[in-house]
């Protein structure tokens, strides 16, 4: 190995420009590469934020409006999901595949702490709801089967809007200490778990926090969770629910999902005298299918940004294949000597196809560094800022970073690359018959 | 016999053919010291390029120690050239970018052996054609003399059963000439190492103990010189 490497670096040694130029094709190839990688992915993480958090194997279905006539009845007829249809879910029909079944009702409602308030809108909800939407309770407790039971008027808070009643506005003003700032109210240092147990009016009553839960980034909507029972009971909702949400199980291909998805909106069509095939009367948002979806999306974007990177690094490969033709063609004389006095053809490949990957590996290396410390410049720019587009603050890049995976991705195409680059004037040098070599002086 | 050709042909066919070796058959035995003469276009290049391995021929047969040299693949004959076969150039054929003792060293490091041995060797052979003290230096830092001295050296190291050399003094003054062909005398006679010498120069035969002559693809006459008497120029010089 180490005489291999002599023989490279005499080599190389000798034609410092001419390899340095070339490798500069690579290097750019591989930089273009790492940074096009780093900004899909920061592009990617800024659309999915806060999305990774939630249970694939859930579908939430809501109530439309009919868009086509069916039994008598004109189309643009309003359809509200009630409790009917919760229990025709939990029934028999699709036990195959339901498990657990919750519904929701919501209205909106003003939510004040003091002098401090924000709109929003308060959700009946179940205790279910917690690990479906994958609520990450920060403090405190989410609703149990007690607060149902019993209709207590407890609610769980975000914890932005827990900073929001406590005064800290922080999503006005940008994270700085989130739950350490002065009360408005006493001007003492308060922190958000001071509020458990407060009282907070919602509306005309007052409801008692019970937990805070993390912020969810990917839901702009300012809801708070109070027992279903509560908000039904005090806003006199009926039997009418807003959704309906449940778990399901053995559903794992898009063509499964479709022939559920369609039978299951039949049969609640059904139930409110609208067409089965009415896409419009029922909206079902399945969770595993849109996730499905956003990962095709994720993939198609990364392949092409690979494909891109890859043609990009295919100029510095050419050049690569190019110079070594040249090496090849000077050394021919040198390479008939080695053959004369004994060197296989395979020993004289070895030398070009180890200098090609080489140059390669080592320039690539060089754009695969200066690649990454782009993207942590990226990180660190234009990753913290955001554009405001409808008082919604959205990060347009969260972490462009590329992992180490991507990275020994990187590594394997270079060797390829090199051994790609090198492998056409290593099989010419390797044919280099010594007669002629040493008759051309 | 060392060396064994049996009506071996060759023809290139570089558009019209061309039948360069006639029905070649020659001997040669160990430890001899011979030089193949003819003038140019006479083949004697084939030839030599056949008994090198460097290239094959078309019919015949040729056998070095009794093993029949026909049909190789390219690795086989880069093996056999490795260990039975020294070759001496006419333009020294040194790689420019390695050191003397780098050169020599080469066609060890294809025999796969180790850094340190084969460093060791080469430096002994150098020693002993007196260029340890060059061993550092770059073949365009050293005379030609020199520089044939360190292609000798770089045949020799592998022991090989025979060294062909290809007007070995082509690119030498007459008493650099005469130095380097006494130096192959000595080699035969001390080491009894089969020395086969290529030269269309009379005088550089002359040093040989048998010449052979080769003339339009057939050898002609085979005369013993053990007394170097054949040149026409006088028997201790080499005339340029």
């Amino acid at each position: 190995m180490r005489d291999v490497f002599t023989e490279i670096w005499e080599s190389i040694r000798r034609n410092k420009l001419r390899t340095c130029l070339t490798g500069f094709a690579v290097s750019w190839g591989i930089f273009m590469l790492i940074v096009l990688l780093g900004a899909g992915n920061g592009l990617m993480n800024a659309f999915l934020t806060g999305g990774e958090g939630i249970s694939t194997n859930v579908m939430q279905v809501g109530g439309g409006r009919t868009s086509k006539p069916y039994d008598g009845l004109k189309e643009g007829r309003r359809i509200d999901l009630d409790e009917r249809d919760v229990a025709l879910t939990e029934s028999e029909l699709f036990g195959n595949h339901v498990d657990q079944v919750i519904s929701s009702v919501s209205t909106s409602a003003t939510v004040s702490y003091g002098k401090k308030h924000f709109s929003g809108s308060i959700e009946g909800s179940f205790p279910a709801r917690r690990d479906m939407d994958k609520i990450e309770i920060l403090h405190g407790r989410f609703l149990n089967e007690k607060d149902i039971r019993e209709n207590r008027k407890v609610v769980v808070l975000a914890e932005d809007q827990a900073e929001t009643l406590l005064g800290n506005e922080v999503r006005d003003s940008g994270a700085r200490f989130p739950g350490m700032k002065l009360d408005v109210n006493s001007g003492k240092k308060v922190q958000v778990q001071d509020l458990l147990g407060k009282y907070v009016r919602v509306g005309d009553f007052s409801y008692r926090v019970v937990g805070i839960a993390k912020a969810n980034d990917a839901s702009n909507s300012n809801t708070v969770y109070a027992p279903y029972s509560t908000v039904r009971v005090i806003y006199g909702k009926g039997r009418v629910v807003d959704d309906i949400t449940f778990t399901f199980h053995g559903l794992n291909s898009e063509k499964e999902n479709d022939a559920f998805e369609e039978q299951y909106r039949a049969a609640v069509n059904l139930r409110h005298r609208a067409a089965p095939d009415d896409r419009r009367a029922l909206w079902i948002w399945n969770r595993f299918m849109q996730n499905l979806q956003m990962n095709k999306g994720r993939n198609i974007l990364r392949t092409a940004l690979w494909i891109i990177g890859l043609f990009t690094l295919l100029g510095g490969i050419v050049g690569v294949s190019n110079i070594m033709l040249i090496t090849v063609k000077e050394r021919t004389h040198e390479f008939g000597i080695r053959k004369a006095i004994g060197a296989s053809p395979w020993a004289i490949m070895k030398l070009i196809l180890a200098e090609s990957v080489t140059i390669t590996a080592f320039f690539g290396y060089v754009g695969m560094f200066l690649g990454m410390i782009a993207c942590q410049i990226l990180d660190k720019t234009v990753g913290q800022s955001s554009v405001s587009i409808m008082d919604e603050q959205i990060a347009m890049f969260v972490n462009p970073t590329v992992g180490l995976d991507v990275a020994l991705e990187a590594t394997l195409v270079l060797i390829v690359a090199g051994t790609i680059a090198g492998l056409f004037p290593a099989r010419r040098a390797a044919q280099v018959r010594p007669i002629e070599a040493l008759r051309a002086e | 016999m060392l060396i064994e050709l049996k009506d071996v042909n060759k023809t290139y066919n570089n558009g019209q053919p061309l039948h360069v070796l006639k029905g070649i058959n020659l001997g040669i035995d160990r430890g001899e010291f011979v030089s193949i003469m003819g003038a140019s276009g006479s083949g004697k290049s084939t030839l030599l390029n056949i008994l090198g391995i460097l290239d094959n021929y078309d019919t015949g047969e040729y056998y070095i120690d009794g093993r029949l040299i026909k049909g190789l693949t390219e690795r086989q004959a880069a093996d056999y050239r490795n260990r039975m076969i020294g070759f001496i150039f006419q333009s020294y054929n040194l790689i420019g970018f390695k050191t003397a003792v780098e050169n020599v060293e080469l066609p060890l490091f294809y025999q796969g052996v180790s850094r340190s041995k084969r460093h060791q060797m080469a430096m002994e052979y150098l020693d002993r054609l007196g260029l340890a003290d060059w061993a550092k230096h770059y073949p365009n830092e050293m005379s030609g003399g020199q520089k044939q001295r360190v292609a000798i050296a770089r045949a020799l190291i592998t022991s090989p059963k025979i060294v062909l050399a290809d007007e070995p003094t082509g690119a030498l003054d007459s008493k650099t000439s005469v130095e380097i062909m006494e130096l192959l005398q000595q080699l035969n006679r001390e080491e009894g190492m089969t020395i086969i010498v290529v030269t269309h120069e009379s005088g550089v035969a002359n040093a040989t103990n048998k010449i052979i002559h080769i003339k339009d693809g057939v050898i002609g006459q085979i005369e013993e010189n053990r007394e170097h008497r054949a040149s026409v120029f006088g028997t201790s010089t080499i005339m340029k």
